[in-house]
């Protein structure tokens, strides 16, 4: 019997880090943000999507890789340093093995010799150092829908030139056409940050679709019959998905949630600690510090001292992993029964999470999605997993209602990114908002090097606009860092305006910053003229 | 960078970023951002000849005589028809802006209000519109099949936890992160580098060194909507959802606020008692 289901279930990770990537250093601590992410998140999840279709486990997934995450992936340079990361994390792992022999972390030992090997070989053999190129496979296979974000995740509520709002959907589109080889359907608003009415530069790229938080689509006009289990429309037709906060919960929650428990990993115990210096110092960062390495022996046990924590067994983690998926399946059976009876209509019900929560976080998080797709496909009839593209096809009919401005953020408004740490920002972002639009109208048709050095002033408006520089500041971690980027974006880009304004332009000042900032390597300055965001608004 | 980043030999270029930001941009210009439903930030800069220009339209001690506020209107709809005044200094450049009324229109002037109660702004910010901050009031005429059952789609949508998404744990998480460096690693690469922040500290001027510096107070709350509330036995105000938040002077001394709410009923009541001390000491220079 077809149709059977009584709803829908759309998964939709949202990966991202801001674009680091310091040439000017052979070593640079902050670029392991992106190389953790890859061995602990990004390359696992591409495993976890190998092994499925190997089996012919049918699944559906939706994930933002926003334009700065594609730009690192893309990049010879992080590609190099990335190798030589996992190489000296392989090299370590089978000291690792022959060290433990006979002893209660030979288990683990193991496991990480085995994780290293495996993605070694994904990147190699499979990818051939062009991990995008996995993720595209399995979007051409229809199985996963993958999604751009703002440029930069530039933080829209608060930029006040529409000009950037447009410019930062643009170049993100480009960017996407150019990895992707198709426009986006989908967009990730960075934080889930809305501004009614910029919905209308989505339109322009042909996006359709975007997220946003309960409170976004429960607070907007007209009320909206569904609730959140049905997507709404925007005035401009780009259709609104809101998210579930009772799936979100269950894994998230602090207290309830499943990364807390006792049997799985913990993240604080780490082998750059633990380890005796002289032997752990070649894997350490050149200046010597102890720092994590991301190979860690311990469970979290219980609440007990970090010195008394037990080691890691990974099968019983992994089953672990196996029941929570079993429990989340459960429980989202009985909410989408439930809600079909009380709305009369299949619900979607859409689960939003950090990509990075699962595996890097939450270490047994892959192995909890891997679970969970399995269930999914092979233990129950009442849910459909769906891609939002593959919701609206079935259901082309929904409310229009004008979405509330709103964010996924604390106290979900706009205070994350705009209190006494961060509210500095702003009139430097605008005032380079403002010179770059003055600049692009004022040369609709630059070449040589003025183009070049117009191209560079859009990548650093947009590299300004990153909303995690606004985010450290406020959560006080690596505050000293995203201060710093955010002061030399703005020298960079008001050495350059004045510059060309002064008709003055140094090539070698030009090359330098080209060369610190190489995002977006095809990015068109002329995203920022009022022409083109007119054209698109009225499109 | 960072202190475990190795200078490459072959680029030893000074780096241009370690120069403080602009402290302004040499155009009187002002700009509105929205916060929250009842929050707004302010920031401007008046340069020294548009000063100058209004001395000279009104008189050299206008800025002596006038008192400095941010003029706030609520042009919903398109018209200024209602405004208040905040009193400021304009060397603030900035400010937070508390508005009662949540999913209006606003835009704000700084300006001067003279001794006979005229006018004379000085400049102007964007329009600004707040969100709601609550269900919408509208409701289309297909909704009416389901209205009564509202309250219980908002439960299942999760209203309770409005507020508290991921952020909020992705904050926790970084702290823990955070935590974990402070405690394990005593000189971690993250807090040390050869730029702190202090590059962002006001560079003195040239001329002649200033400081200025005050504080308010600002109460919030929230209980039932229809409770009969007082801060220091005078009425508030309740929103409709029942929350409320007022603005206070914050003069040097002991601030005693009792906040009480009585139920409809009149048969059950709560009182939260908050005070504040402020001491406020100068170097005398």
């Amino acid at each position: 019997m077809a149709n059977k289901e009584k709803g829908y279930l759309a998964l939709v990770l949202h990966a991202h880090l801001p674009f680091i990537r310091h040439p000017e250093y052979e070593d640079f601590l902050e670029e392991d943000w992106f190389f953790e992410a890859m061995c602990e998140t990004y390359i696992p999840l591409l495993d976890v999507y190998e092994r499925l279709t190997a089996e012919g486990t049918d699944f559906r997934v939706t994930m933002s890789i926003t334009p700065p995450l594609c730009n690192m992936m893309a990049d010879d340079l992080l590609r190099q340093r990335f190798r030589r990361y996992y190489n000296l994390r392989l090299e370590l792992a089978e000291k690792e093995v022959v060290r433990n022999r006979n002893t209660q972390f030979y288990d683990v030992a193991k496991m990480y010799e085995t994780k290293f090997r495996r993605i070694r070989e994904l990147y190699e053999d499979y990818y051939h150092g062009n991990i995008l190129a996995g993720f595209k496979k399995f979007q051409d296979m229809g199985k996963l829908e993958i999604i751009t974000c703002g440029a930069t995740h530039g933080f829209l509520p608060l930029t006040v030139r529409k000009e950037a709002v447009h410019a930062q959907i643009k170049l993100a589109a480009d960017d996407y056409r150019r990895h992707f080889g198709r426009g986006p359907r989908g967009i990730w608003l960075a934080e889930c940050a809305y501004n009614p009415g910029d919905d209308v530069f989505l339109k322009a790229q042909g996006i359709r679709f975007f997220f946003l938080e309960t409170h976004g689509i429960i607070y907007g006009s007209p009320r909206p019959r569904y609730g959140v289990y049905a997507p709404v429309y925007c005035p401009s037709g780009v259709a609104a998905f809101g998210r579930d906060m009772e799936s979100a919960q269950q894994v998230w929650s602090a207290e309830t949630g499943y990364p807390g428990d006792s049997r799985y990993r913990e993240f604080y115990r780490d082998l750059g600690y633990d380890l005796e210096y002289d032997y752990v110092k070649p894997y350490l960062h050149h200046d010597g510090v102890r720092r994590n390495i991301g190979m860690k022996y311990c469970k979290i046990t219980g609440k007990v001292q970090l010195n008394e924590k037990a080691p890691y067994n990974p099968a019983e983690a992994r089953e672990m992993a196996a029941s929570h998926a079993g429990n989340f399946m459960f429980n989202r059976e009985r909410q989408i029964e439930h809600l079909n009876g009380f709305l009369g209509r299949k619900p979607v019900v859409v689960s939003m999470y950090d990509a990075e929560l699962y595996g890097h976080w939450w270490y047994e998080g892959t192995d909890f999605l891997e679970f969970l797709f399995k269930k999914i496909c092979h233990d129950q009839k009442s849910i459909k997993m769906v891609t939002p593209s593959e919701y609206l096809a079935i259901h082309p009919d929904n409310q229009v209602v004008q979405p509330s401005m709103s964010t996924w953020g604390d106290k979900g408004y706009n205070e994350v990114w705009l209190n006494g740490t961060n509210d500095w920002m702003y009139r430097h972002l605008h005032k380079q908002a403002e010179r770059m639009v003055e600049m692009a109208n004022k040369f609709p048709n630059a070449d040589g090097l003025l183009k070049r050095a117009l191209n560079q002033c859009a990548r650093e408006v947009v590299l300004g606009m990153s909303s995690d520089w606004a985010f450290l500041m406020t959560v006080g971690t690596a505050k000293t860092y995203s201060t710093k980027r955010f002061i030399a974006h703005t020298h960079r880009f008001n050495g350059l305006y004045e510059q060309i304004m002064g008709n003055r332009l140094e090539e070698n000042f030009l090359k330098d910053i080209e060369w610190r900032d190489n995002i977006f390597p095809e990015v068109d300055y002329r995203a920022f003229s009022t022409q083109e965001m007119e054209k698109a608004a009225g499109s | 960078m960072t202190s475990s980043g190795q200078i490459k030999k072959d680029n030893t270029a000074p780096e241009p970023e370690h120069k403080a930001l602009p402290e302004g941009y040499g155009t009187t210009e002002a700009a509105l951002l929205p916060r929250d439903p009842n929050w707004m930030f302010i920031y401007w800069e008046i340069t020294e000849n548009s000063k100058k220009n209004i001395c000279r339209s009104h008189g050299e001690d206008v800025f002596q005589k006038g008192r400095q506020v941010i003029r706030v209107y609520d042009v919903t709809g398109g018209e200024a028809a209602k405004y208040f005044d905040i009193p400021v200094m304009l060397e603030a450049k900035s400010w937070y802006v508390n508005v009662q009324e949540s999913g209006r229109a606003y835009c704000c002037e700084v300006g001067l209000i003279m001794p006979d109660g005229s006018f004379i702004g000085l400049v102007k910010t964007n329009t600004v519109n707040l969100p709601g901050g609550r269900v919408s009031d509208v409701t289309d005429e297909k909704w009416m099949a389901v209205s009564g059952d509202f309250d219980r789609l908002l439960q299942l949508s999760g209203v309770e936890y409005i507020g508290k998404g991921s952020g909020e744990v992705a904050k926790s998480l970084a702290q823990r992160w955070e935590m974990l460096r402070a405690v394990f690693s005593r000189a971690s690469s993250w807090g040390v580098s050869s730029m702190s922040s202090q590059a962002l500290n006001k560079p003195e001027l040239a001329k002649k060194f200033w400081l200025v510096a005050d504080c308010e107070l600002i109460l919030y709350g929230a209980t039932e909507p229809d409770a009969f509330v007082t801060v220091s036995g005078r009425k508030v105000n309740l929103n409709p959802d029942g929350t409320f938040s007022m603005r206070f002077a914050l003069p040097d001394g002991l601030v005693d606020l009792p906040v009480k709410a009585l139920s409809k009923d009149e048969t059950d009541s709560r009182e939260i008692t908050i005070k504040v001390t402020r001491a406020t000491t100068t170097d005398g220079k």
